[in-house]
């Protein structure tokens, strides 16, 4: 057993340089998103300043619909080559991507219901992004579940394979039914513009560093809990040899 | 009216982005006490 | 590895039965949970509203059926003493008179606005208990210097945006 509990809290850290430059920028970046997405912008004709929501909301959803990408990658390629690395990056990668799609569904539902008048409503891009979010939990689910690790890292892949589905249903949702939850605004076509639009970007870049930073110490992390898993299994099994040893 | 649920959106934003980010950096440190240093990053 | 699958394992099996029991546990969860939504998707999500043209055509064969009905408000919206809205709700060239007797609808539900109302015929009328506001994806910022609302190159798509602040607000 490693004993390193009299060294100090910096060389113990995840973090590197790199990371502290994204977390950095994160913040600085947050700060600006905040100043414009709540006091330069203006509210919304119709919504006025629920509008302010989309700022977060969005960026929200987009860096789930990456994490969810960076899984379904990870998982092929774990598949593929069977690599720790790509097994490990889709897991973050999920976690990640859940803890945003949490975030959509709650600024989602605080959004609703001063605009529609509701918190949420069974229309296919609300049922269907709940739809990905408990298959994505399902995903964690299987990750944290007693199968030996191959088996483990192996079901959860297939399953972030076909998870991936729902990133596709649930963007085209709005145009492949009728549904409450408006159309595409923030596309090739934004039907945003100038202030608005800028705050939305900001909001965006924020949320990407935050999540990129999210994402680097998360796969550290989960390095660091398969190696810790690893030690355990080596100390098991040598127990088991002294014990038949006896 | 709106106020208070943008309000509430950003806060539980921020406080759920905040207690993430707080909790892989505890879990971090915490795992790296039982892991030998040249093991502690992926560099296959 | 064959001396180790020689070993007896009973505190491992003891803790292998529980988490199984847990496995079945949290994935039963999940699946229920999944297949509720499924129902959703499959039943309301699948044909969440229909346009006022729609409904109208196929009035007879609604019957006193419940189902959301999508259209634009068209005449001034009206509020009697006990809190009961009447209005028109127009789409596709067909118009029907709504009476809603339910919730409160967000501060959004005024004439030309998108609105779905949950209900059933009663004769003429569509009498609603749940009244929401369809929000348009154009998002227009309130600016009381703005002089052009065109968002898309065509000004008629969008129709006349109010140029000064939503009275009330």
């Amino acid at each position: 057993m490693i004993d390193n509990r009299n060294v100090s809290t910096a060389t113990l850290s995840t973090a590197s340089k790199a990371t502290r430059i994204i977390g950095w920028s994160a913040l600085a970046v947050s700060g600006l998103a905040l100043l414009f997405g709540l006091v330069i912008s203006g509210p919304e004709v119709n919504m006025r300043d629920s509008v302010r929501l989309l700022y977060i909301h969005v960026p929200s959803v987009l860096m789930a619909y990456v994490c969810f990408g960076i899984t379904l990658v990870g998982s092929v390629m774990y598949l593929r080559k069977q690599s720790a690395f790509w097994d490990l990056a889709a897991a973050s990668a999920a976690e990640v991507g859940v803890v945003f799609l949490g975030l959509v569904l709650a600024t989602g539902a605080l959004w609703g219901k001063p605009t529609w008048g509701t918190y949420w409503e069974w229309d296919p891009r609300l049922t269907s992004t709940a739809v990905m979010f408990i298959m994505y939990v399902g995903y964690l689910a299987i990750r944290r579940m007693d199968f030996s690790p191959e088996v483990r890292s192996r079901r959860a892949a297939v399953v972030g394979i076909i998870s991936i589905l729902n990133v596709i249903i649930v963007h085209y949702s709005v145009q492949w039914w009728r549904g409450l939850h408006q159309g595409q605004t923030f596309g090739l076509d934004p039907q945003i513009r100038d202030m608005q639009y800028f705050a939305w970007f900001l909001g965006t870049v924020a949320l990407a560093l935050v999540g990129s930073w999210l994402l680097i110490h998360r796969f550290r992390v989960a390095w660091l809990e398969r190696q810790v898993e690893e030690s355990q299994l080596v100390r098991a099994l040598a127990e088991r040899r002294r014990e038949a040893g006896e | 009216m709106y106020w208070g649920f943008v309000a509430a959106g950003y806060l539980l934003v921020i406080g759920v982005l905040s207690g993430y980010a707080a909790w892989i950096i505890a879990r971090g440190r915490a795992l790296s006490r039982d892991v030998p240093e040249e093991k502690r990053r992926f560099l296959d | 590895m064959t001396e180790l699958d020689l070993t007896p394992l009973p505190p491992e099996s003891e803790r292998t039965g529980i988490r199984s029991w847990r496995n079945w546990l949290i994935g039963g969860a999940l699946i229920a949970v999944a297949l509720v939504l499924i129902y959703q998707a499959l039943t309301t999500a699948r044909v969440y509203f229909l346009n006022v043209d729609e409904a109208v055509d196929r009035r007879v064969e609604l019957a006193d059926d419940t189902f959301n009905l999508q259209g634009t408000v068209t005449t001034e919206p009206s509020t009697a003493a006990d809190g009961t809205i009447t209005f028109t709700m127009s789409f596709g060239g067909s118009d029907a008179e709504v009476l809603h007797v339910g919730n409160a609808p967000s501060g959004l539900f005024k004439l030309g606005e998108q609105v779905v109302a949950e209900g059933r015929w009663q004769g003429d009328e569509f009498v609603s208990d749940r009244l929401l506001v369809k929000h348009s994806e154009e998002y227009v910022e309130d600016n009381p210097n703005r002089v052009d609302y065109e968002l898309d190159g065509s000004e008629a798509d969008i129709g006349a945006p109010p140029v000064t602040p939503v009275p009330g607000y």
